[in-house]
């Protein structure tokens, strides 16, 4: 897909919003309000046959009066007058084109004549096409979005999103911003990939200089082997994972009923993404657990991990944990040892997975965590650590400075926090340490989970 | 590997076409395998028990001998393998035998194999996802295909990298280690096989399915006993 038409869609210098809206809540509003909210600084048109004024823009009564050379469209009419307004748009010389509506091929048999309709108009008149049926898309570093769900001021970030569903421009997104705490670079809802799919926004992604990762959420694929062959290429350079829905044979099913596609064999998904250097995931929750890790922590080096764990289970429970997800939790070097031992009360023989309880009775939270992180970071047979918090009123909550701290003095090892104890002071400690590049996991296991993949993607860059 | 082995696979598949056939006899699929660099079993086709002799005394006791037909897939179901014959009065009862069994109907050939021994065995596959194409199927082989499923899939072409990615890929992965007494497989030929297959798919369209089960492991070395190869209807 030419750079020009890619241009269009992520850092356009005007748009036209067809079917703009004053009334609060439409999505004909909602986009104009996303579009300001983000501080778009191109020309906005607005075009409602109505005219007047809509969020202190004119609105201009038709496409015709549109001037040439807008670059991007993005239209909020319902589905029937789809087609005719794509070739209305094109006539004006628009070759970018959102299209919001529902009610095509995903409904109903006369959705999918609707549909071919809105190929044809595709066709003949050659514009691109991100949807129909789809939230839309966001480009933070243009400081875009063609959402219709309300997003506000979305926070930049280093990883994209290619989603088949418009939830990452919509309610996930804002579970990120609000309870993740991190930015992305694009977002992408593909809606029924009329035109534009998964493919063209993989191999776009991969060049972007603004996305270090790509993540995606895919039920189908539209050019099988050519997003194989993309894949191939892009995740030597940059972790690409996906989330496959319709893994289970129920899923299937499902995903058969709600694109049409046909569905590939289980086990041949499986070896065809392998192959193809793609990082599997297979929940959900994953898409943004990752994605946090990615936006402000390295990846791994590789799967060797320690931890620092207030509790003997967990030091026990999780070993258990990293084994399952391939994860080592190897011994530690004999200087590190001796640097724990210092700290420790001398009958508790230090080692790694670090049981930190005794330390931080003997000298406080901030040394004994704080000089342990530093340890084992430091340490040559460790890529990565895991630091779980003990935090109740009574036992005391430190300052977390020492955690943002050491993280800063090894870059090229991710750290992540976890918690057990109490839970206002756990999304405390969140609130206050993800806006400063520490990922926190409220489950314990979770981090361990992210490491796993990350790992993973680290291997497919190196093509193993 | 043959000099163009595409040549050489098109021409019998072109003869199997001019008869009729949706599949290709085992030996007729060998022999394309064979021409791509495949290790098959040693044998020759035959039809009649002096001919059978005459093949066994050139390969050399024990062998194996099998009905071969392009119409009959199941041979063991059948009753059509004998194997283990280790001299000429027991590869004698045995064609009498398996005559007798397939009836006058049986429209195929007979074939005097060499015994290829060895304790593991492993398969290698290939099917037309509707999605992603031909795509190579390694696993374990013999019994354990369906019993345990423990099998990996790429998509053609395959690179070598692909194939040994595979070969390391099945829980069983162990099976080509050096273990109880027996060697390390030639994974760098078993790769190649795979890659092989890859190719085949590639080439010849019209193939459906093809189904190696089992290739023996012979010390280091993966042989090809058995193949099926499925034709489609159309791509002929």
């Amino acid at each position: 897909m030419s750079a020009d038409a890619m241009r269009k869609f992520f850092a356009p210098r005007s748009v036209a919003v067809i079917g703009a809206s004053a009334q609060a809540g439409k999505p004909g509003n909602v986009v104009v309000r996303n579009i300001r909210d983000n501080g778009f600084a191109g020309k906005i048109y607005l075009v409602n046959p109505r005219g007047g004024e809509i969020e202190g823009l004119p609105v201009l009564k038709s496409i015709g009066e549109l001037p040439r050379g807008i670059d991007q469209a993005i239209v909020t009419l319902p589905a029937f007058a789809t087609p005719q307004t794509v070739r209305s748009l094109a006539a004006r010389g628009i070759e970018a084109i959102v299209l919001a509506a529902s009610g095509f091929a995903e409904v109903d048999e006369m959705g999918e004549a609707l549909q071919a309709e809105l190929d044809a108009a595709i066709a003949e008149t050659g514009v691109r096409v991100i949807g129909p049926n789809t939230t839309g898309h966001v480009s933070v570093p243009a400081n875009f979005t063609s959402s219709f769900f309300p997003l506000g001021k979305v926070p930049r970030g280093k990883v994209s999103y290619v989603a088949q569903t418009g939830n990452f421009c919509g309610i996930s997104l804002r579970h990120i911003m609000s309870a993740e705490h991190f930015g992305i670079a694009r977002s992408i809802g593909l809606g029924n990939k009329a035109d534009i799919e998964e493919s063209d926004l993989l191999e776009y992604l991969g060049e972007d200089d603004e996305t270090a990762a790509i993540l995606m959420y895919l039920e189908s694929i539209k050019t099988p082997r050519r997003f194989l062959k993309v894949a191939r290429k892009v995740s030597r350079s940059k972790p690409v994972i996906l989330l496959k829905g319709g893994a289970s044979d129920e899923g299937a099913a499902a995903a058969v009923a709600h694109t049409g596609s046909l569905a590939a064999d289980g086990r041949v998904v499986e070896g065809a993404l392998a192959q193809a250097g793609v990082t599997r995931i297979h929940k959900y929750s994953q898409l943004f657990h990752v994605g946090k890790a990615l936006d402000c922590m390295p990846l791994p080096a590789g799967r060797r991990v320690s931890f620092l764990s207030p509790s003997g289970a967990f030091t026990v429970t999780l070993t258990d944990i990293c084994r399952g997800l391939d994860l080592s939790v190897p011994k530690l070097q004999e200087t590190t040892r001796k640097r724990l031992q210092k700290y420790a009360p001398p009958f508790i023989r230090m080692r790694n997975p670090v049981d930190i309880f005794g330390s931080v009775g003997l000298h406080g939270y901030e040394t004994a965590y704080g000089d342990a992180l530093e340890a084992v970071l430091s340490d040559r047979n460790i890529d990565a650590a895991v630091v779980i918090m003990m935090l109740t009123t009574e036992t005391g909550v430190p300052s977390f400075d020492f955690l943002v701290d050491a993280a800063k003095r090894h870059p090229a090892k991710p750290v992540y926090v976890t918690f057990m104890g109490q839970h206002e002071h756990n999304v405390a400690a969140k609130d206050w340490l993800e806006p400063r590049g520490v990922p926190c996991y409220m489950d314990v296991e979770t981090p361990f989970e992210v490491l796993s993949i990350l790992a993973r993607c680290r291997e497919n860059m190196r093509g193993r | 590997m043959a000099a163009n082995p595409a040549g050489t696979a098109a021409r019998i598949l072109r003869a199997a076409r001019a008869r009729g056939q949706t599949m290709l006899t085992e030996h007729e699929g060998k022999r394309v395998l064979g021409a791509y660099g495949v290790p098959v079993s040693r044998e020759r086709l035959v039809t009649t028990l002096a001919e059978a002799r005459a093949a066994a005394a050139r390969i050399g006791y024990p062998v194996v001998l099998k009905g071969c037909s392009p119409t009959e897939a199941h041979k063991t179901e059948k009753g059509l393998i004998a194997v283990g014959l280790d001299s000429q009065a027991a590869l004698s009862a045995a064609f009498r035998d398996m005559k007798a069994r397939a009836g006058a109907s049986f429209d195929g050939g007979w074939l005097v194999q060499e015994m290829v021994k060895g304790s593991r065995e492993v398969m290698i596959g290939m099917t037309r996802d509707p999605v992603f194409g031909p795509s190579v199927a390694f696993g374990l082989g013999g019994i354990f295909t369906e019993i345990l499923q423990d099998v990996v899939f790429r998509i053609a072409p395959l690179t070598k990298r692909d194939a040994l990615a595979m070969l390391a890929g099945i829980r069983a992965a162990k099976i080509l280690a050096e273990v109880r007494g027996m060697p390390a497989a030639d994974r760098d030929a078993l790769a190649a096989s795979l890659v092989a297959v890859g190719r085949i798919a590639l080439d010849f369209p019209e193939i459906a399915e093809i189904d190696i089960n089992p290739l023996i492991l012979r010390g280091r070395k993966a042989v090809a006993v058995d193949a099926l190869m499925v034709l489609s209807e159309e791509g002929a």
